[in-house]
């Protein structure tokens, strides 16, 4: 190792860090209970409200600061539970082979021509969408992109040399899975939770922005979709305070994973870059 | 290879229809809970009535009937009612797909066109500035959440320099005097959701082109081009974009899903009267009826727009004719 780490992989994780502490020290940051009703209704920016209030007095700063949480959660979440699924899954698949390999992989097809977010709109209708309900319901959607990629790793190094050899010396199944496979399979699997982080950030603040999110839980989507609400909101500037700020946040927050999704590719395959190059 | 490609869209398309039915009956309490939410002004307490209800909608037959029925009622065109407007589902999905699809097929084309020629350009002068410009854009706004993007693009066009109109398919109550005034008018009208669906699209295509562009230039084909003493044009437009295509074509599937799924959120934005907008009102007013229907329809485009994108792919590449 000791590469050198690229500008784009040191922009996505300054990013993220920011972002994590605003999430972790959300308390100490935020000036105002983001709940409380701190001020008159539509505050313009003042020193009492660095970025003014809502349309019924809550601070919006705050409710930004406490927003990082909601985003963050989610795609913790999502992303664990994404590429637990996938690589389970995926990863039986290519090992064990055989006709149940065929069959995930055919329900991995189907699974992956879905319309999801429809079906994402439909589920959520029925069943509410919780911060929980959003995390499962993206984990289980969104887990066959993980499971195709494990696959084909697993596949391609169960037939190589020195796996093959482990099992002749009678090194058991889940020998050969923890000592030989697991320790190849975590660059591919840390890309896979950070990609599936960023849909996850995309999604939840796209769901909340269809008013489909937790309402107890104000997210950055929520928070667009309130301003919005407000009629003749783009007319006036109060969009500069109220809109921008929560949009620029999840545009930032999905850039940032990619950047270090592409970043850590890089990283960890430098060949395949370069060949392209 | 086309064969079990069609026979995959067939059994996803009956996954879909499936789903569509079981997944209210699972939830919790029966479809007719859903239909009647306890906390909705209309719910049923009278159990007399609600049995007449269920009666009424078959919900009193046995399961396979009741699917039954519900696949005959999708042949037949029948997708229920809406709850909220009293309306077949069917007639107000109708009213609505001819938006969704003029502003997906404008967007799905002009975000195209414009990814094959910028990302054609972008891999001719890999490493120089433009290309670092345009792919680190790209990047960028195609990592934007699409209704960020067309709330930019509103405030610019519409509020600030008053240019388009903010919301809307077409003016309200207008009376067209001639065709092209109606023209005219919808095109105005879908010059921002349009344009907002293309920035938003234009990333990922882009990036595709580049860089399947730059692999094809590494070519031995290329070489022998060049030494043959080919215009520059002939070079690039006539042998390298034409192979980079492939790749393009083949993502062409996965790219009209995302632009439909861009479109249900640029629909609420600008009040454009599509599927998408459909389903945001009814989601409102838990509306389960459209919001089924919508989901059904949405998936069926989406799906044939997987199998119309292989199939063009199998007619331009003879290897995945033949494999």
């Amino acid at each position: 190792m000791g590469r050198r780490i690229g500008a784009d992989l040191l922009f996505g994780l300054t990013v993220l860090t920011l972002i994590g502490a605003t999430a972790l020290l959300a308390p100490v940051l935020a000036p105002y209970d983001p709940r409380a009703f701190s001020g008159q209704p539509l505050e313009r920016p003042s020193r009492a409200h660095l970025l003014g209030t809502n349309d019924v007095g809550q601070d919006i700063l705050s409710e930004l600061v406490y927003g990082a949480r909601v985003s963050l959660i989610v795609a913790l979440g999502a992303a664990t539970g994404t590429v637990v699924l996938g690589a389970l899954i995926g990863g039986f698949a290519g090992y064990i082979g055989g006709w149940l390999d065929g069959l995930l992989m055919r329900l991995v097809d189907g699974m992956m021509s879905l319309p999801r977010l429809p079906l994402f709109i439909l589920i959520a209708a029925f069943i509410g969408a919780g911060v929980p309900q959003t995390v499962a319901v993206i984990s289980l959607l969104f887990w066959p992109t993980t499971a195709r990629i494990v696959r084909a790793q697993v596949q391609s190094l169960r037939q190589r040399g020195y796996i093959r050899m482990a099992r002749q010396f009678g090194g058991g199944h889940l020998y050969v899975l923890t000592r030989h496979i697991l320790p190849q399979m975590a660059p591919l699997l840390i890309s896979g939770v950070v990609n599936a982080a960023g849909w996850a950030v995309a999604m939840e603040a796209g769901l909340a922005f269809l008013g489909l999110g937790d309402p107890t839980a104000k997210s950055w989507g929520l928070m667009m979709r309130f301003a919005l609400n407000l009629p003749g909101l783009l007319l006036t500037d109060r969009w500069l305070w109220w809109l921008l700020p929560p949009g620029l946040c999840v545009t930032l927050l999905v850039l940032a994973l990619t950047f270090v999704g592409i970043g850590l590719e890089r990283h960890f395959h430098p060949r395949l870059v370069r060949r392209g190059r | 290879m086309r064969a079990r490609r069609r026979v995959l869209y067939l059994v996803t398309l009956w996954v879909v229809v499936t789903v569509n039915f079981f997944l209210p009956r699972l939830m919790p309490g029966d479809p007719l809970a859903a239909l009647l939410d306890p906390q909705s002004s209309d719910y049923v307490f009278d159990p007399e009535v609600r049995a007449a209800l269920a009666a009424y909608y078959g919900l009193d037959r046995p399961l396979l009937e009741q699917y039954g029925r519900y696949l005959w009622g999708i042949i037949t065109g029948d997708l229920g009612r809406s709850i909220r407007l009293n309306l077949p589902v069917a007639q107000l999905i109708a009213g609505r797909l001819p938006w969704t699809l003029l502003l997906t097929g404008t967007a799905l084309l002009l975000s195209s066109a414009v990814a094959l020629a910028m990302g054609a350009e972008s891999a001719w002068r890999r490493g120089s500035w433009t290309d670092r410009l345009l792919a680190t854009g790209s990047l960028i706004v195609s990592n934007a959440p699409v209704y960020f993007v067309g709330t930019a693009l509103i405030i610019l066009f519409g509020a600030k320099l008053r240019w388009l109109p903010l919301a809307g398919g077409r003016t309200p109550f207008a009376r067209y005097d001639s065709l092209l005034a109606a023209v005219l008018d919808i095109g105005r009208h879908l010059i921002l959701p349009a344009l907002t669906l293309t920035l938003s699209t234009l990333g990922a295509k882009f990036l595709l082109v580049r860089n399947s562009m730059v692999s094809v230039l590494g070519e031995d084909f290329m070489l022998v081009a060049r030494a043959k003493g080919l215009p520059e044009g002939r070079l690039k437009w006539g042998h390298a974009l034409r192979n980079a295509l492939l790749p393009f074509v083949a993502h062409l599937a996965a790219h009209a899903g995302m632009t439909v799924t861009g479109a249900l959120f640029i629909e609420t934005l600008f009040n454009y009267p599509g599927m998408g907008r459909l389903i945001f009102e009814s989601v409102g007013a838990r509306d389960y009826p459209v919001i089924q229907g919508v989901f059904l329809v949405v998936s069926a485009v989406v799906l044939t727009a997987n199998l119309l994108a292989d199939l063009l792919n199998a007619r331009l590449d003879p290897r995945v004719r033949e494999a």
